[in-house]
């Protein structure tokens, strides 16, 4: 239907396509003749002068007609003064009357009056001698693109060394008259410039312009997201990557990637969950700004509060989320600049303390329509090397020295062995099940990424797609992420540009139903996994324990369930999103100098969680019969997320003489919100039925959650780089921000940075010397951080809905309201030095930074009888001092074969200089859980002292394991020795602040074919080995445990132990024998690509045809044996690429 | 002209800017918003009353928990789960008796601040509310204030009756995160008297308890009158600080002041308004769960709703040796059933007898049982009763009336099934009887301790002997951080 309404227009258009182009050019007539009329000019000129110079005629004539002079001003020198007297003379006429017995000439091109020495006089008396050379010659040329032959008009030829030149005309052609010897310079924007020597034999010319060599275009400027800034005039201190240059890092995680460029950008490593594809990295750019604000949670350093530290992200000039970055497709990235010091980030105040990223995506080309595909095959492997744990044999050896065998309760020393003889049975017999493999698979995940692109100068489309799978190790897990988007531009002038893009993006995450990982370590090898018949058994053994304790709770039995019963259930953990993203910018160029740009986007997102928990499941396993209806559960959650940013820019950047001034001035608003409503419910029959419906009731006591949250934010910001012969730099900005997070006496925060800078490399005294080269840098500012949840400013009320009073509901306070709350600020200083020695071949860049945080948000504790028991205030100084070191070097570098090593290494010093009394009642707090905590007794809890870092470790000193008796000797504060652990002499131990760490790599490109190394290394610093404490001395016997156990333990008289006395089942407390050096070094990315030759995939109808194949964390090495992905394990990742356009 | 424009817009934009920032929590809502309504009012009022019976004040520990401990009217197992053992030997370094204490100061701090919010509010937005529901919310808030000032003094200062001159706590009247100077404790009882003596002004004309027809009943009776108005907000008011509730706390705290007369006035003024009917005996001793008035429900003159926490109260008092009882011979002695007490309702009414296989014999307190399909009355924390009112009468009337104050103690006595009257001789008899009956009246309400304490006499022990009465024992120490963070 549509299909013949298309094609009888068509037709109809075809019929009258003639009448259509004339009427067009009518319009365009019409409209040419209106712009030059609004424009004022006239084809007439009126002029009376008496004796004037003749360049303040041309000024005249410029003035009525909008024709340009182009002139050199010593060949005026001998010009005469002219008297003229026009009355609506045409400008030939006029012309020719100033240029009456004039030294000079003229040419009319295009606009462009070119004003030229008059050809040798005709010879009135010629002193002409044969040895002379004339003294000027005609050149006659034509500029011609390279690629295509093509005229290219409007081209500046330039005799180097003078102002004098001329433009070339419609048809590429000119002439210009030059003295023999000279060097013309051609250049034309977009095309590299060509140099050309004027000999008396080469009067005629065809000049060859080729299109600019599109190899490094981001290194020319910095992109912050408000304006692009010239990086070799800037001072501020950001490093751009460019897209390309991600993905041959790490094709699948950007942000993993990114760290391999600069490494003060930190993705902390999550031990407890590994490579989970659905745990969000934690991330921080040089170091912690923010203290963890607890609720009075005791914190070890596994639970770190949530992101506090967190830069701001901004896509396309927009916020988004840290999720919004993890899923991004690498593909549609541009690049990526990362902005850290003061005077590159003050322009995001609030928000600017812990850094910023800023990323663009990839704008669509014009042309024909042009297909750009992407396809990654990626597989990973569990990568289970830090395990070491017993094999049945000696397990069952482990728990005889443990005494499990010993009577216990009824079962008499006959009864106990013959379980162990059991058990003895099943390893003869070979049973020795690796417990650890079977959650785990090696998996395929693949991505086609599609980008459409194409039109005219005037109109430019894109269409993105991508289907990405990314299943993880741990069987039925996995992310999964489709996404749409389209990009289109218009320009319906050179001055104006509108472009909107609308996104879509699905992601699915699954946890897998097998459970956490850790449950498979735990079991013992000797068990088998199925009965005889191949079935899967939930129960597996039973033991009687004697928990020490008197009366009835003295005997406990416990039963041990098969994790792997698990995954024969219906039981599901999703969580998916819908995201949506419109935005539009419109572009006006007010003049070549000056730009108003505006941007609005809005971003909607929906959550769903639900997560479904079988009622056979383990957990279920010991309810008893009148729970029966419990079993089984349902979570639901879903959560509607919007934002909306608008920002306004105008831009100013302008070339005057020596000067050169980029100023950015704007305005930004952000609104945030986010409902989430969550739910509970139990008692499911059977896991056929698993639709939350099915469910029997909510728990005992709970009730639907429902919360809101919702933060406003506007600023308007001002930045000015300027520069002095590209010599001297100063950055100066300044920005006004309101928060709703600030307290009501404090709205609005002011910020600031300034920094100055100097390129020595274009001081005379180091021209054409070694150094290619040397600036120096400095910046300062104040940027400030509001990542503390919304309205801790204000009194709030809570309702009790769930206990009414017999005359109605009541309101309770909840916190009292600091209205006088501010944000936190951070003083920052850095100062750099960039050298380039032998043109860059030798690259050194380091900084030096310092940023002093003061304000920072803490719990004040208030006596009691206010009413409340702490309330939020700005209290508490930190530092971090830092040094950022970036080596590069392009060892070989000819036509086949190039070959550049790399190495940046960072390192950040944390220290707190002042807390509030609620931190310290925190470690009073922490002492005791320390004592009182059976599961924390082992773990050294975080703690703040002045004068320490976050990373400080906490513990008692330990002399080892006395080998007399196996006992552990501390040593006390008094520096006495006993062998009871007490709180009190808990002091630091170790810090976990490495000396430095970074990357390492070199980069070989031989033809087409390039290879990419990087490695990661981590010295100097300390860690806690906690699987020392969790799976060799505290572990439980009758679980499988770390190998350690059997071979480092004491276990008689004389042993000269690491671990305590292999039966003493108490409990190890943290102590800084489980301190350790922690060295990495880690093979973090392989990359190796080929680029066909044009030869190869001109055949196959494409433009390039690229191979690749990535290998991600394949080898490490550790200088302590910890387990790592404790609850999910590391992965190996290896990606094949294929990416070609056509 | 152009440049007025823009200064207006300009004002106007900043102006609209710092509006627009005012960023309002939903699932919270601000002060601000709370008190812009009359509804708003009411719940900040009932949400006072909420925080009074959570479990760490008036819902548990203040009416069952650690003051009976204190006056030695629980018996402990060799277990000890609830861990009351050390607070019963007046161990105040036992970390779970000051986890208890601390909760109770930082309760009734809470609640005070809640009060002084509402107040507070109550000046600044007095357009939003009627007259009428102004002075009660005012009234009961003044009060409440009072109130829980008053019982923060009984616990952490010394008695007046000992130490007038000693530090009382301090007596916090506006919100703010600076401390509150504390006065002495006749300074302190001073202005707990006078924000009664303002509320009992202020409520009088409004509190519709006031009324004639306002007489005391059961919410199963088919024309409750307490619950007959159209608001659920002026219903029970039994269980808010009505007209009567003040001037029992008037009262009692004039008493504790020493100031008789004024003690007697407020305490003839809960008698005589006929409000509150003595429980007939025949609602006592009803067999039928349904129809049983356990707690004597008509006589309270003031009480704590705490409905929801029927099983929390029902772990503690009927969970076996695990829960709170008294061994059966301390029970008896208490009772004084082998002579007096051997008709006395209340022992045999409020005790259940649970025989111990291989410990002892224990009585389980049945006061707060509740029937699990219906009960006669809810489930109340008495906080004042008509008793108390003819005890206090009876030590007022003493020095002036002995036979009338005889009178008093006698009524009380007979209408808990004690028919032969008592023959006092002089004022330490009355004294020792009135305790006595007290003990007997108010097991298992918190209040006793503080009888003790105001007469700064010795504990009687389960075994008969006593413990001296000293300030170690009466005079709970502060909260350490209030000692830390306070500057006293």
């Amino acid at each position: 239907m549509i299909f013949t309404i298309l094609c009888q227009a068509a037709r109809r258009m075809a019929k009258s396509k003639t009448i259509l182009v004339m009427k067009l050019t009518a319009i365009l007539l019409l409209a040419g003749f209106l712009q030059v009329s609004a424009a004022g000019f006239t084809q007439t000129i009126s002029l009376s002068k008496q004796n004037v110079s003749l360049p303040k005629v041309f000024r005249e004539i410029k003035k009525q007609t909008g024709y340009v002079f182009f002139y050199n001003l010593r060949m005026l020198d001998k010009a005469h003064p002219v008297t003229i007297n026009v009355k609506n003379g045409t400008l030939k006429e006029v012309l020719e009357q100033c240029f009456a017995d004039q030294p000079v000439t003229y040419r009319i091109i295009n606009k462009t009056i070119v004003v030229t020495e008059r050809p040798a006089p005709p010879p009135v008396a010629p002193p002409v001698t044969t040895d002379t050379v004339p003294s000027t010659i005609e050149v006659r040329g034509k500029v011609l693109d390279d690629a295509t032959g093509l005229a290219v008009s409007g081209a500046n030829i330039v005799v180097k060394g003078s102002n004098t030149g001329v433009t070339s005309g419609a048809d590429g052609s000119f002439t210009l008259q030059v003295k023999p010897g000279a060097v013309l310079v051609i250049s034309f924007v977009g095309y590299d410039n060509k140099e050309v020597t004027v000999t008396p034999a080469t009067t005629t010319l065809t000049v060859r312009l080729a299109l600019k060599a599109n190899k490094e275009p981001m290194v020319e400027v910095v992109v912050t997201g408000y304006q692009q800034i010239r990086k070799e005039s800037f001072t501020g201190n950001a490093v751009t990557v460019s897209g390309e240059e991600l993905k041959k890092v790490n094709p699948q995680n950007i942000l993993q990637a990114i760290q391999a460029f600069d490494p003060s950008f930190q993705v902390a490593q999550n031990n407890l969950f590994g490579s989970n594809p659905n745990q969000l990295p934690r991330v921080n750019v040089r170091g912690a700004t923010s203290l963890p604000s607890g609720t009075g949670e005791i914190l070890t350093r596994h639970n770190l509060a949530g992101n506090v530290n967190l830069p701001t992200f901004i896509l396309d000039g927009y916020e988004v989320s840290l999720e919004k970055v993890y899923d991004l497709d690498p593909n549609r990235i541009e690049s990526v600049t990362i902005l850290k010091d003061a005077a590159a980030t003050t322009v995001y105040g609030s928000r600017a303390a812990n850094g910023v990223m800023v990323i663009t995506t990839k704008a669509p080309q014009e042309g024909k329509l042009q297909v750009t595909y992407n396809y990654d095959l990626n597989i990973t492997g569990p990568d289970l090397t830090d395990y070491h744990v017993l094999n049945a044999a000696e397990k069952l050896e482990y728990e005889w020295l443990a005494g499990l065998y010993e009577p216990v309760q009824q079962l008499s020393r006959d009864d106990q062995e013959e379980r162990y003889y059991a058990k003895k049975r099943n390893v003869v017999a070979g049973v020795n099940t690796y417990w650890l493999s079977q959650p785990l698979r090696t998996t395929f995940g693949q991505k086609h990424s599609m980008f459409i692109e194409g039109g005219s100068p005037i109109v430019r489309y894109g269409i993105d797609l991508r289907y990405h799978t990314m299943p993880g190790v741990m069987k039925g897990s996995g992310r999964d992420r489709y996404s749409l988007g389209t990009v289109l531009s218009y320009a319906p002038t050179k001055k104006f540009l509108f472009r909107n893009v609308l996104s879509v993006t699905q992601v699915e995450g699954t946890e897998s139903p097998y459970g956490s990982f850790l449950n498979y370590v735990r079991m013992n090898p000797y068990y088998p996994k199925t009965d005889s018949a191949g079935r899967i058994i939930q129960r597996v053994d039973d033991w009687t324990i004697d928990t020490r304790q008197s009366g009835a709770d003295q005997y406990r039995t416990e039963t041990v369930l098969n994790p792997l019963y698990e995954g024969t259930l219906n039981s599901f953990n999703r969580t998916k999103y819908l995201e949506v993203i419109e935005s539009f910018s419109a572009e006006w160029n007010i003049s070549r100098s000056l730009r108003l740009r505006s941007l609005l986007s809005l971003t909607k997102r929906k959550y769903n969680t639900d997560v479904f928990q079988s009622p056979f499941s383990n957990e279920f396993y010991d309810y008893p019969a009148d729970r029966m209806d419990e079993r089984g559960s349902y979570y639901f959650r879903n959560a509607d997320e919007s934002a909306f940013d608008g920002n306004i820019t105008l831009t100013y950047n302008r070339q005057l003489g020596d000067h050169f001034v980029n100023l950015a001035a704007g305005a930004n608003i952000r609104t945030y919100s986010i409902d989430s409503k969550s739910l509970n419910a139990i008692g499911f029959s059977n896991d056929r039925f698993t639709n939350i419906g099915f469910a029997n009731r909510f728990p005992e006591g709970s009730s639907p959650q429902g919360d809101y949250a919702l933060e406003r934010l506007f600023g308007s910001f001002l930045s000015v780089n300027y520069s002095m012969k590209n010599k001297y730099l100063a950055d100066l900005s300044v920005r006004m921000d309101g928060s709703s997070k600030f307290g009501t006496e404090n709205k609005t925060a002011p910020f600031w940075a300034l920094g100055v800078g100097w390129n020595l490399h274009y001081e005379p005294f180091l021209e054409n010397t070694a150094i290619s080269q040397l600036k120096l840098r400095a910046s300062t500012g104040q940027t400030g951080d509001v990542s503390f949840p919304p309205y801790m400013a204000q009194t709030t009320y809570q309702y009790y809905t769930s206990n009414w009073y017999s005359t109605g509901v009541g309101a309770v306070v909840n916190n009292y309201g600091n209205q006088a709350l501010q944000w936190q600020k951070t003083d920052n200083y850095d100062v750099g030095l960039d050298l380039g020695l032998f043109r860059d071949r030798i690259y050194i860049s380091s900084r030096y930074y310092y940023k002093l945080t003061h304000g920072l948000l803490a719990d004040i504790m208030l006596p009691p009888s206010t009413g409340f028991g702490s309330y939020k205030e700005n209290l508490g100084d930190m530092e971090n001092t830092g040094i950022e070191l970036n080596l590069k070097y392009v060892a070989v570098r000819n036509r086949n074969l190039v070959v550049s090593v790399f190495a940046n290494m960072a390192r950040n010093q944390n220290k707190i200089l002042k807390i509030s009394n609620a931190l310290k009642a925190y470690n009073d707090k922490a002492d005791q859980e320390q004592v009182s905590n059976d599961n924390l007794k082992g773990t050294p809890l975080l703690r703040f002292n002045e004068g320490q870092s976050l990373n400080t470790i906490y513990a008692v000193r330990s002399l080892g394991i006395d080998p007399e008796n196996g006992k552990e000797i501390f040593l006390k504060r008094d520096g006495t020795r006993t062998y009871e652990w007490d709180v009190k002499d808990i002091v630091p131990v170790g810090d976990n602040t490495p000396t430095a760490y970074g990357y390492f790599g070199t980069n070989v490109s031989w033809k087409g074919f390039l290879l990419n190394l990087i490695f990661y290394t981590r010295f100097g610093g300390e860690e806690y080995n906690q699987t020392l404490v969790d799976r060799v001395e505290n572990a439980d016997p009758r679980y499988n445990v770390d190998s350690r156990v059997l071979s480092d333990r004491w276990k008689q008289p004389g042993d000269k132990a690491l671990y305590k006395n292999i039966a003493d089942l108490g409990t190890s407390f943290a102590s800084d024998r489980f301190v350790q050096k922690d060295n990495v070094l880690e093979l973090q990315s392989v990359y190796l690509s080929y680029d066909f030759a044009k030869k190869v995939y001109s055949k196959l109808a494409m433009k390039n045809l690229r191979l690749s194949f990535t290998m991600n964390d394949i080898w490490r090495w550790s200088s302590m044996r910890i387990e790592r992905g404790i609850q999910y394990p590391f992965a190996r990742s290896f990606t094949f690429s294929i990416q070609t356009s056509f | 002209m152009s440049k007025h424009i823009w200064l207006i817009i300009s004002v106007l934009l900043l102006s609209s800017c710092k509006k627009w920032l005012d960023v309002k929590p939903l699932s919270q809502v601000s002060e601000d918003d709370l008190f812009k309504t009359e509804a708003g009012f009411e719940e900040s009022l009932n949400g006072i009353y909420t925080r009074c019976t959570r479990t760490d004040l008036y819902g548990s520990e203040l009416s069952f928990g650690f003051p009976e401990v204190l006056a030695q009217n629980y018996t402990f197992p060799p277990d000890d789960n609830q861990r009351y053992q050390q607070t019963a030997n007046y161990n105040y370094l036992d970390p779970y008796f000051i986890a208890r204490k601390d909760a109770a100061w930082r309760g009734l701090y809470n609640a005070i601040v809640n009060c002084n919010l509402l107040l507070q509010n109550l000046e600044e937005n007095k357009s939003v509310l009627p007259e009428d529901k102004h002075a009660l919310i005012k009234g009961e808030a003044l009060a409440l204030r009072a109130y829980l000032h008053f019982d923060a003094l009984r616990l952490f200062a010394p008695s007046f009756k000992n130490n007038p001159t000693e530090k009382g706590v301090p007596y916090v009247t506006s919100v703010s995160n600076k401390v509150t100077t504390t006065l002495t404790v006749s300074q302190t009882l001073e202005k707990i008297i006078n924000d009664l003596k303002e509320a009992k002004e202020i409520i009088r004309p409004v509190d519709p308890i006031r009324a004639a027809s306002y007489v005391a009943g059961y919410p199963t009776d088919v024309n409750d009158v307490e619950r007959a108005d159209k608001s659920l907000f002026l219903q029970n008011r039994r269980h808010r600080m009505n007209y009567y509730a003040i001037c029992g706390t008037l009262a009692r705290v004039c008493l504790y002041m020493d100031k008789k007369d004024e003690a007697l006035a407020n305490a003839l003024e809960v008698i005589e308004s006929n409000t509150f009917p003595w429980t007939n005996s025949a609602a006592f001793i009803e067999p039928d769960p349904t129809k049983k008035d356990r707690i004597l429900y008509r006589e309270l003159v003031f009480a704590w709703y705490i409905e929801d926490l029927a099983q929390e109260v029902n772990l503690r008092f009927n969970s076996g040796a695990v829960g709170l009882y008294i061994e059966n011979n301390a029970g008896n002695t208490l009772y004084e059933t082998g002579s007096v007490g051997a008709e006395d309702n209340r022992f045999k009414q409020w005790f259940r007898l649970v025989s111990g296989t291989n410990t002892m014999d224990r009585l389980e307190l049945q006061k707060y049982l509740r029937d699990p399909q219906t009960n006669r009355h809810y489930l109340v924390a008495p906080a004042i009763r008509l008793s108390e009112m003819y005890y206090i009468a009876a030590e007022c009337t003493y020095d002036t009336d002995p036979a009338l104050a005889a009178q008093y103690l006698n009524t009380v006595r007979f209408n808990r099934g004690m028919g032969v009257p008592l023959t006092i001789s002089n004022k330490d008899e009355l004294i020792q009887e009135l305790v006595k009956e007290a003990r007997k009246e108010f097991y298992g309400e918190g209040q006793i301790f503080y009888m003790y304490k105001r007469l700064h006499r010795s504990i009687a022990t389960q075994l008969g002997g006593s413990i001296p009465a000293s300030d170690k024992i009466f005079v709970l120490p502060l909260p350490n951080d209030e000692i830390e963070f306070g500057n006293p």
